[in-house]
């Protein structure tokens, strides 16, 4: 189990700094920083600059986003900020406005 | 599933609120308030006021807790703020710094008799009409003065006791000499 779940119904609004998994299934405003993964819920608002190992995503996230290995962005998951990671997924379905450096 | 965990690696600078359970294992720098139970695990730490529904906490608190149904601190828990709730729980080895109250059943004696005074008058007025007010009125003044009297004579016969007035002469003295 994830080290870190903030659940549907719970909203966080400020800095969540962690160095484990973190689950967000809530709302989050401000800013997510963890040195392993992270999993954005369907149910799942976020507002908040996202700096991660790697982040799914399958709800909401307005917010610059940066993983060290990856951003995978899922059917339903919509994402407005721009992506910084070295590999990037977006499934059919799925809705982004942003721009993406992979770091080439 | 709706519970919430904020995990032993993990630190939150600002406020956590909603609904469904919350356990908290990671620090917490900011309000916590649950429509929930609340668990502050061992090696949890809220720096801020804590509310929800049941709250159990074996961790470190600085800060009020309010709780609506309870309030358990668990052996090696620190809190240092003040605690509400209808019932509230310290376990020996738990540590406490703070006003600790139990609210909701238990009344005070000087707020409870004036309101049930001023809820008779109220209630009576109402089914009958206005002569039998002062009926009432008269029973609740005769019944507490009569209750007052045997009292103040009760509590007339130790003042004329010399030695009262004696011991409070010696306790001014020694106050004085302080």
């Amino acid at each position: 189990m994830a080290g870190t779940v903030i659940g549907e119904g719970l909203s966080i609004e400020g800095d969540l700094s962690s160095e484990e998994e973190v689950v967000v299934q809530g709302n989050l405003r401000g800013k997510l920083t963890t040195t392993d993964a992270v999993s954005v819920g369907s149910s799942a608002v976020i507002e908040a600059d996202v700096s991660a190992q790697s982040l799914t995503i399958a709800g909401q996230v307005t917010g610059d986003v940066t993983a060290a290995e990856r951003v995978d962005l899922q059917a339903g998951g919509r994402l407005i900020g721009d992506v910084k990671a070295a590999r990037l997924t977006i499934a059919d379905g799925a809705s982004f406005k942003g721009n993406v450096d992979m770091d080439v | 599933m709706n519970g919430s965990v904020i995990g032993r690696g993990t630190v939150v600078r600002g406020n956590v609120r909603g609904s469904g359970s919350l356990e908290i294992l990671g620090r917490v720098e900011g309000d916590v308030s649950v429509s929930g139970e609340l668990v502050v695990g061992e090696e949890g730490a809220v720096r801020g006021s804590v509310s929800g529904t049941h709250i159990t906490c074996s961790g470190a608190i600085q800060g009020d807790v309010r709780g609506s149904e309870a309030v358990l601190l668990e052996r090696g828990a620190r809190v240092v703020g003040d605690l509400t709730a209808p019932r509230i729980g310290v376990a020996t080895g738990a540590l406490v710094k703070g006003l600790v109250r139990t609210d909701g059943e238990p009344a005070l004696g000087t707020p409870r008799r004036p309101a049930v005074a001023a809820a008779r008058p109220i209630a009576f007025p109402a089914r009958p009409a206005a002569p039998k007010v002062a009926e009432p009125r008269e029973e609740v003044s005769d019944s507490e003065p009569p209750a007052k009297e045997p009292k103040a004579a009760r509590e007339a016969p130790p003042p004329p006791v010399v030695p009262a007035l004696a011991k409070g002469a010696k306790a001014k003295k020694k106050k004085r000499e302080d």
